[in-house]
């Protein structure tokens, strides 16, 4: 009897989860099935669920009619600044945060903390002003000069160094090593969990940003992937296939390394979580 | 080593931190006060102060308040049935069934996935004549151009956007929950509802505190799907239009920064302020053990 129930119970959460299941997918699918109908097919009322034959104008399009290769290019340079630069600085900062206890240390601490209860939009007039005066605006140094730095980063590194017990260090004290050996020889390999969990997120955020790029850069040649597809319905209006063409290049490269590196994404997520 | 040369290396290793989020955070913070209380003319050459001017227009801009309003609207839909429904997905894979993982998986992936292009995806999904959401319901719903139900839409996008970071967060929550909690509450034969009722929601209140400032403080500021699903020309504009929106409206495409900034302070204000009463709150209602 008590297994009964626990198996009908089995089968009402398979259910839920298989149906919200396809719910979370239907986007991608109908992303995929629209980038290669005809734009009649498209719009074609009864709605038709898969083309006659898989056309690939839409890409064809998207590509000949806008700068994708920029758009990659611009996305991949300002990605990867935008996730080097604040894994190192954080890095660095997070150790001397959690193990020297230097003039100040807490009120700097709090300092750099404080700004991530700003919201975004709050930085951006002025950083236009700013790169306005050194000249920036379209370029692609715009868009990730502002993000070399992450304050939550070096909260959760801090957390993280703080949780290494102090011996390791102490005997390299002793060797003679500064904190910077200390830090880059013993310490950064022991977080290297944590390193890939930002990498991720950084990673992740930099590459879907739109509000930025969309207000610093309007030369097509000068945007990022979310600004150049949003661009494209302003060039495109209805021509969903070649929309959806778009869409789908812009959001392939980040679901394939997802796909990848799925185990670091989710367990880098939960890791966070579990010292946040 | 001395305790001089080691706090010269502590202020060498936290200055790029330091300096960059002073220039390039700090720094605008206070501009951005300041903006709010000037004018400018003449492409920003020409600054002066104008006190509390900006500030006075938005009181009587009744654009503004239907903003505000639109934005509290957003929010009060959006956490709570975020919250609920990745705690019930949580809850869900926290079981010992079969797929947990495929699961996971799929339920993240719209977190990996760009808002703008998601927009586009939903946009064709909620057409009124050839959508399939109106095909599959049965009905022909006006989803985009009638006000309410591009909240609603705004929401939907929302949700199944957030779903799986907060999913995993409270999942992160809920395998912290030490085992010998159950374990001691089934020897003294507790239902399966009571459980979850006095063992797992007190003790996933950390988690479910954390993530709701975090999706609180996100969901203010909504523009992506906006600017794509809703866009500048469409009439339900004035009824879902965030502040964010309409800060990138005036500073963007009205060249009107002050009053940008006069906007987007009060979302400062906003923001400031619940994160200080969530703080004040949290020693009450949430459990540390």
């Amino acid at each position: 009897m008590h297994s009964l129930t626990s198996k009908k119970i089995n089968l009402v959460v398979h259910i839920i989860l298989i149906i919200s299941a396809i719910a979370m997918l239907v986007p991608f699918i109908w992303m995929v099935l629209t980038s290669l109908k005809t734009t009649t097919e498209a719009t074609q009322i009864p709605i038709r669920y898969f083309p006659d034959a898989p056309s690939f104008r839409g890409y064809i399009e998207a590509i000949k009619q806008s700068e994708f290769p920029h758009y990659y290019m611009n996305t991949i340079i300002s990605a990867v600044m935008k996730t080097v630069f604040p894994v190192i600085f954080s890095s660095m900062a997070a150790y001397a945060f959690a193990r020297i206890r230097f003039p100040g240390s807490s009120l700097l601490f709090i300092l750099i903390l404080s700004v991530m209860m700003v919201p975004n939009p709050v930085f951006y007039t002025p950083q236009y002003m700013m790169m306005s005066e050194l000249g920036l605006v379209n370029t692609v140094t715009a868009l990730w000069i502002a993000s070399l730095i992450s304050p939550f980063a070096t909260f959760l590194l801090r957390q993280f160094f703080m949780g290494i017990s102090k011996e390791l260090e102490e005997a390299s004290v002793l060797d003679g090593c500064n904190p910077f050996q200390i830090y880059w020889h013993i310490m950064l390999p022991l977080v290297r969990s944590a390193l890939v969990a930002i990498v991720i997120i950084q990673l992740q955020w930099a590459w879907n940003e739109l509000q930025w790029p969309l207000i610093i850069n309007s030369s097509p040649e000068k945007m990022t992937l979310s600004s150049g597809i949003a661009t494209l319905v302003s060039m495109f209006g209805t021509d969903y296939p070649v929309l959806m063409a778009g869409a789908f290049m812009a959001v392939v490269p980040m679901i394939i390394l997802f796909f990848i590196f799925q185990k670091q994404f989710i367990e880098g997520i939960a890791f966070s979580a579990t010292k946040g | 080593m001395n305790s001089r040369s080691r706090y010269v290396w502590a202020y060498f290793m936290i200055a790029p931190t330091l300096i960059g989020t002073l220039v390039f955070w700090g720094w605008p913070v206070v501009q951005s006060i300041l903006l709010g209380f000037q004018h400018s003319s003449n492409f920003g050459t020409d600054n002066h102060w104008v006190g509390f001017d900006n500030y006075v227009k938005l009181v009587h801009d009744e654009e503004f308040w239907q903003n505000l309003r639109n934005t509290l609207i957003y929010v009060a839909m959006f956490v709570p049935v975020t919250l609920v429904l990745s705690t019930l997905f949580a809850v869900l894979l926290n079981t010992k069934i079969k797929g947990v993982s495929l699961y996971r998986v799929i339920f993240f992936l719209p977190q990996v996935t760009m808002p703008a292009a998601a927009a586009m995806v939903w946009v064709v999904l909620f057409a009124q004549d050839f959508g399939l959401i109106n095909h599959l319901l049965g009905t022909r719903m006006a989803w985009l151009s009638n006000g309410h139900y591009a909240m609603l839409v705004l929401v939907i996008v929302g949700v199944w956007g957030a779903i799986g970071m907060n999913m995993l967060l409270i999942l992160a929550g809920l395998q912290g929950i030490p085992r010998s909690l159950y374990e001691a509450a089934d020897i003294d034969g507790a239902k399966r509802f009571n459980k979850f009722r006095f063992i797992t929601i007190p003790m996933l209140t950390p988690t479910l505190f954390f993530t709701s400032i975090i999706l609180f403080i996100g969901a203010t500021q909504i523009f992506d799907s906006i600017y794509l699903i809703i866009g500048k020309t469409n009439v339900a504009l004035p009824s879902v239009r965030s502040l964010v929106y309409a800060y990138y409206q005036n500073s963007f495409i009205y060249n009107d920064r002050n009053y940008g900034a006069a906007i987007i302070n009060v979302l400062l204000v906003i923001n400031l302020a619940l994160t200080g009463i969530q703080f004040a709150f949290q020693k009450k209602w949430v459990h540390y053990d």
